[in-house]
């Protein structure tokens, strides 16, 4: 760290640090220099020449934005002579400006202009450079538009696409007075622009504007704009797709949400975000959203009240337990709602219906995962902070596609890149991260034990091996490493090669950066859980990982991103089968006895034993031992594997309620829909993956009669005899969160007002763990465990007539089922049908072009979808996203399950492929 | 062929003596594409000699010198490398030499004369100053048009990487250094020192702000030591005779030689060598045959588009940095115009500007629209009769006053040199 230094700015005295920039320093304590291309999270760039100032002995002017702060400095800021130039060159930059202004963005030149009094024409020095001002623009980006005769050429839309994103398309073309920004070599629809809208949300001026909902703002409802659209008031909260969990701020008119930009300045996002947050909201305001309670009768869904719905779902789950006992019922809880909705579902199952059958979407994605991680580590959430992906050496990506699905956490990925840090990334598939990568190991599908003992054999033979670390923190100590070390020794480098593809050299380049390395983090994904060993090959990433010490320090440890916005939280608020809020385990009497005097219910009303998983639910229903369930916010006939299965274990239960904010392909199937309050409706907080507790707040009212989930359980579970509390809003239940979950015990509304807070935080003066693991892991006795594995085959094979290996994923333009994002036309623009990737030299010997239509099908079922050749997946390889209905990817799934985990393999199937 | 004539010797004892050259010293006399003729010509004598001693030694010996960087700023080229050889820096890297090559300053073409014949001088003091402040690789970007430069520059480079002085270990001593080649791409802007580390990173030539200096953060971030052809082809006299025989040419404030380019009105247009403190009236009629016949002088423009229009009554200053300086005008690259009686000044200015304008990057605001509105009302100025355009040249040097004092590099700050002394030298023309 700098030392502090004493500068005088206007004749006050400013404690600042040696060598900080000179215009960050005063605009942080508040002393309004005027600027235009500065901006706090972009480098200087000097263009617009206002932030000028006087230093006692130095020459004329100087331009703050590039001045390093000494002691002593004596600034003026101000007086007759530099504003004078400053007037002077706002009238310059006047002169080629179109100052047309329709309201529906904050521009800040023309604060300036109104401040220097410029705004009559007639009193400026320099007409208007008629014929020069520049007429370039591009319309053809689905979601913004340029006008060149706006556009102050600040630099700062290039910024924010290069320095902050990480993606470089925006640049000038040509030069002088007729320079212009274009994207990549010429349009915007042409270039590797996604959509992002960084550039949006840094222009000072409105010469990139959003598309979307601009002309809907109504601007009689303000006074003459000088800022933010005035007719806007803004509502901060989270972003609802990803894990990332992105600060977003809403703009709202009228009860419609018209746009949303990202909240700069704080963690975790600073600001960034991806087009899914900035312009996927329209899903918010869609008429298809459910505004009724729907009862079936006759086969046919008909709209009811309130009451209706509710009495009927409390006397057909109560005659169920009645019946059949209480694990005849079960529920699955969404990955969606938010903490608090949640912990009162889970309160509701356990308490209601008497049962730990409850589950959700993360046995479907990450259950792996936190099996393994918490045996080995003690935790299964993410050890390191979002800022860690920019801040470790070395990033070993593993089985995640970053960039389309964690887009902003990339973007740290990115900017780390740039500083010299090398990335790794471990796909069968090319991913966009390929393109940052020092390295990528393209494994064959199946094959990461073998890819990852392989490098930790690599480790040892390069001498990459933390032995302090491993004595100090790794149970066993030596001994259980002699125990590994003898274990992966069968994984030479060859015969590593032979079972995955990756040749030796790219192995040991591999083990080389990531056991080289100062500082190194792993990255997990689904092309690590979603196996049949998708447990195993978590663990093979720990081994590799406590093998080079590559934990327990900052910038060190093992993130899994989570996919859903509240992934994390809903697990962490005890939504699980076998774990209470704050992952107190199930089965334990002492745990279910505080938990019960917590709750105040009696001991025996809260169920003993552990519940069933997702899809062991699901085959339980199938079975007919599951009779009545509960889906809140889940869509099982998209999103599990083997669907056709699937579809008839719902069609076997008794009893049905499906709560969503919209139809989907489960809500056919129900009893009772019931219509709920999304994101945008209610106040509440997620869990993002970095452990942060954020929060959600209410911007416009729910449609129709949809209520907010947590109200709906409180009442449902009334109406069937239970008390699940009384609460005088959600905030009322985070605070019984926090004194159930010790994870979250220092936190509360009041203290997450500004920014999240990342668990555990014990005490309401605890900042937050922004790194786990850094003293002692999670376990029993605080330290990590080996957990030598094997390489198995996967029990599906390409045969004759099966010639390919499916994989399954995501894009970055689409979301999970598409349900929410799917409503967005923006969105759809950039993707809006299934594909099937498939490497050309496979086209062609299976006689397949690209765009064939094509059916796919195996034993378990079939689908169409079109050919789109890509050298990115490995031959005898296919890749399909599995966000499109109508080509539901999961009918080819199975329900083969990771034995530790219950996870289901969608990244292996076998499949044949013939054009229709 | 440098048509080089005895010049005014001031501060030698001996006038008589034969006149000292140095950039151009071997021009005409050897073969450019023949390494041994350039060695038999003491060419590499001064690298041997600088690899016997310690850096150090070799940019005391600059610094003592009092050379100046020719390409126009001059500034002093020893405290430059002292600087850029003190520079530690952990982080970034290796330190680098640039050689700018972008000649682009309009009537300027001595670099493109030295390169083309002289090559192996240029390489020559490009090694000893890589030596010098320790760096293991140098880059030479040169304009893209001067093709000739540029195949004799490749030329010379692959004689010296075949004969030991560059590569690896350079005559067997511990030093080793990498040259490379690139190609300008017609921006005048890119022959600006930190626009043209930008152009040689990959990026858009646009300026960067200053400070950091190259010394400290120059190409890809490491301390860089960046230097115009003809201030490296200084290097091997300096090196070779010492910093005392140095400064016995030219001027105290301003030693050793120049190359002048001169054009426009006079007899004999060419590249002339001379050493600093010539006057120009000197320089006219000793070197280029006086002003073209039937004709007086009216106007010079020294130091090119960046440079000052001068009057008769500079024709006697001897011309240096500080000296021209003093009198409101600039050495610059040592490109000379000569416009005689016939000549209106209305049209010089407005070509200058046109060219600024043309070549303004655009990325400030006051150099963008402020070269525009130059060129506009440059255009009225050429349209206009003398005696009816002063207030308009008043008008334009107060613009240029503003850009001078706000833009982000030279050449915003460069059309008040030629309107400031047009004001200065011409106001009653106007």
């Amino acid at each position: 760290m700098n030392q502090t230094v004493t500068i005088q700015i206007d004749g006050s005295p400013l404690q600042a640090e040696a060598g900080a920039n000179l215009l960050a320093a005063a605009l942080e304590a508040g002393i309004d220099i005027p600027h235009l291309c500065y901006h706090p999270k972009l480098s200087p760039t000097g263009a617009c020449r206002l932030c000028m100032v006087k230093i006692e002995g130095q020459k004329g002017l100087v331009m703050s934005c590039a001045v390093a702060i000494e002691e002593g400095q004596q600034v003026t800021t101000r007086d007759e002579e530099i504003e004078d130039a400053r007037r002077q060159t706002l009238e310059y930059l006047l002169a080629e400006q179109n100052e047309e202004y329709d309201g529906t963005y904050r521009d800040e030149l023309r604060e300036l202009v109104l401040r220097y009094g410029l705004e009559d024409p007639a009193r400026r020095r320099y007409p208007k450079l008629t014929g020069l001002v520049n007429r370039h623009f591009d319309d053809s980006s689905p979601v913004l538009s340029f006008d060149g005769s706006k556009c102050i050429k600040c630099f700062r839309c290039i910024k924010a696409c290069g320095e902050v994103q990480g993606k470089h398309v925006l640049s000038f073309n040509d030069r002088g007075i007729g320079s212009y920004i274009i994207a990549g070599l010429g349009h915007w629809s042409g270039s590797e622009c996604d959509g992002c809208g960084e550039c949006i949300q840094l222009c000072p001026t409105g010469a990139i504007v959003e598309k979307l909902h601009r002309d809907e703002i109504d601007l009689s409802a303000g006074q003459a704009a000088t800022s933010d659209p005035p007719a806007l008031h803004k509502v901060r909260t989270t972003c609802p797709y990803c894990g990332v969990g992105c600060q977003i701020e809403l703009f709202v008119q009228n009860g419609r949400i018209l746009r949303a930009n990202g909240v700069e300045g704080i963690p975790p996002n600073y600001g960034r975000l991806c087009i899914k947050g900035r312009f996927g909201y329209d899903y918010v305001h869609s008429t298809d959203r459910l505004t009724a309670p729907l009862i079936k009768r006759n086969g046919r869904h008909e709209e009811a009240s309130w009451d209706e719905a509710l009495e009927l779902i409390a006397r057909r789950f109560n005659e169920i337990r009645a019946a059949h006992g209480p694990d005849a019922l079960a529920g699955y809880a969404s990955a969606k709602c938010t903490n608090e909705d949640t912990y009162l579902f889970q309160k509701f199952i356990r308490i209601a219906f008497g049962t730990n059958n409850l589950d959700y979407c993360t046995r479907l994605c990450h259950a792996s995962t936190v099996t393994a991680m918490l045996k080995a580590l003690g935790s299964g959430a993410g050890s390191n902070s979002i800022e860690d992906f920019a801040k470790a050496e070395c990033l070993f990506i593993t089985g995640n596609n970053i960039i389309e699905t964690h887009p902003v956490t990339a973007t740290f990925a990115k900017n780390g890149k740039e500083k010299g840090h090398k990335i790794i990334v471990c796909d069968p598939r090319w991913t966009p991260m390929v393109r940052y990568a020092d390295v990528w190991l393209q494994q064959r599908l199946g094959t990461d034990v073998a890819l990852l003992n392989g490098l930790t054999q690599l480790l040892i033979e390069g001498g990459y091996v933390d032995k302090a670390f491993i004595r100090e923190r790794v149970e066993g100590g030596l001994d259980s490493f002699a125990a590994l070390q003898q274990q992966v020794a069968a994984y030479t480098p060859e015969r590593t090669a032979e079972i995955t593809g990756v040749p030796a050299e790219k192995l040991r380049k591999a083990a080389q950066l990531y056991g080289g390395a100062e500082t190194a983090m792993v990255v997990t994904g689904m092309g690590m859980s979603q196996s049949t060993s998708g447990t195993n090959n978590v663990y093979a990433l720990i081994n590799m990982m406590l093998t080079a010490g590559q934990v327990g320090r900052e910038h060190c440890g093992i993130d899994p991103p989570r996919g859903q916005n509240n992934v994390q939280g809903v697990t962490d608020v005890g939504c699980s089968p076998i774990a209470y809020p704050g992952y107190i385990p199930v089965g334990n009497k002492e745990n279910r006895r505080k938990l019960a005097d917590l709750w105040q219910v009696p001991f025996e009303d809260l169920p003993a034993e552990k519940g069933l998983t997702t899809i062991e639910i699901a085959q339980a229903a199938g079975r007919g031992e599951v009779k009545g369930m509960f889906i809140m916010g889940e869509n099982p006939m998209i999103t599990d594997p083997d669907l056709n299965h699937t579809r008839k274990a719902l069609e076997n239960l008794d009893f049905l309620v499906v709560q969503d904010i919209f139809p989907t392909d489960t809500t056919p199937l129900a009893d009772v829909i019931l219509p709920a309050a999304c994101f945008a409706e209610k106040e509440g907080t997620f869990v993002n993956s970095d452990r942060r507790t954020v929060r959600v707040r209410k911007a416009v009212e729910p449609p129709g009669q949809a209520r907010p989930d947590y109200e709906i359980l409180l009442d449902l579970a009334g109406r069937m005899g239970y008390d699940l509390g009384s609460y005088s809003g959600s905030s009322d239940i985070f605070d019984e969160i926090a004194r159930v979950a010790p994870i979250f015990s220092g936190i509360n509304y009041r203290r997450i007002e500004q920014q999240g807070i990342q668990w555990p935080c014990p005490s309401s003066d605890h900042p937050g763990t922004p790194t786990l693991f850094l003293d002692a892991f999670k376990t029993a006795n605080g330290k990590a465990h080996l957990v030598p594995v094997e390489h198995i085959e996967p029990s599906e094979h390409q045969s004759s007539d099966q010639p390919f290996l499916l994989n399954t994923g995501r894009n970055l333009y689409q979301y999970h089922t598409s349900t929410m994002s799917r409503r967005s036309p923006a969105l759809n623009e950039y993707s809006n049908s299934s594909y099937v990737l498939m490497h050309p030299k496979d086209a062609r010997q299976y006689d397949l072009e690209d765009g064939a239509a094509v059916r796919l099908f195996n034993q378990r079922g079939e689908i169409t979808s079109t050919i789109r050749l890509h050298d990115g997946v490995n031959r005898g390889e296919i890749f399909v996203p599995f966000h499109f209905r109508e080509t539901a990817v999961n009918n080819l799934t199975r329900a083969e399950l990771d034995p530790d985990s219950k996870i289901a393999p969608f990244k292996l199937s076998a499949c044949g492929v013939e054009k229709v | 062929m440098a048509k080089s004539k005895t010049p005014s010797n001031i501060n030698s004892t001996a006038p008589q003596e034969a006149p000292v050259l140095i950039a151009l010293q071997n021009a005409g006399k050897i073969d450019p594409a023949n390494l041994s003729e350039y060695e038999q010509a003491g060419g590499f004598e001064a690298l041997r000699q600088a690899l016997q001693h310690p850096p150090e030694k070799i940019f005391q010996e600059v610094i003592d010198s009092g050379l100046q960087g020719r390409g126009g700023a001059g500034f002093p080229t020893g405290v430059k490398e002292k600087l850029t050889e003190e520079s530690l820096c952990e982080a970034c890297g290796p330190k680098y030499v640039v050689c700018n090559a972008d000649e682009g300053e309009p009537g300027t073409f001595k670099d493109r004369a030295i390169m083309e014949r002289d090559p192996h001088k240029v390489l020559e003091g490009l090694i000893i100053s890589a030596y010098a402040i320790g760096a293991a690789q140098a880059y030479i970007y040169i304009r893209g048009e001067y093709t000739e430069s540029i195949r004799r520059i490749r030329r010379a480079m692959q004689n010296c990487y075949d004969a030991g002085y560059l590569g690896g270990n350079i005559l067997d001593s511990p030093f080793s250094l990498e040259v490379y080649i690139r190609l300008g791409a017609g921006s005048y802007l890119c022959g600006e020192e930190l626009t043209l580390l930008e152009s040689l990173e990959g990026k858009r030539g646009y300026p960067r702000i200053k400070p950091p200096f190259p010394a400290q953060h120059g190409l890809f971030g490491a301390p860089t030591l960046i230097n115009n052809v003809e201030t490296f082809a200084h290097i091997p006299y300096v090196v070779r005779n010492g910093a005392q025989v140095y400064r016995r040419l030219g001027m105290e404030d301003s030693p050793g030689t120049k190359v002048f380019t001169v054009s426009g009105d006079v007899q004999h247009p060419g590249i002339y060598e001379v050493e600093l403190g010539i006057t120009l009236r000197q320089l006219l009629e000793t070197h280029c045959g006086g002003v073209r016949s039937g004709h007086r002088f009216k106007a010079a423009l020294i130091g090119g588009a960046a440079g000052s229009l001068v009057s008769e009554a500079l024709l006697d200053v001897p011309m240096g940095y500080q000296s021209l300086k003093s009198q409101g005008a600039v050495l610059g690259s040592g490109a000379v115009i000569i416009f005689d009686e016939t000549r209106d000044l209305g049209e010089p200015l407005q070509s200058v500007m046109e060219f600024f304008r043309h070549e303004s990057c655009g990325k400030c605001i006051p150099c963008r629209i402020g070269t525009v509105l130059l060129e506009q009302m440059a255009e009225k100025l050429a349209s206009r009769p003398a005696g009816s355009r002063g207030e308009l040249l008043n008008e334009m040097t107060r613009e240029a006053e503003y850009m001078d004092r706000t833009s982000l590099c030279p050449l915003g700050k460069s059309p008040i040199l030629s309107l400031g002394s047009a004001q200065r030298f011409f106001g009653a023309e106007f």
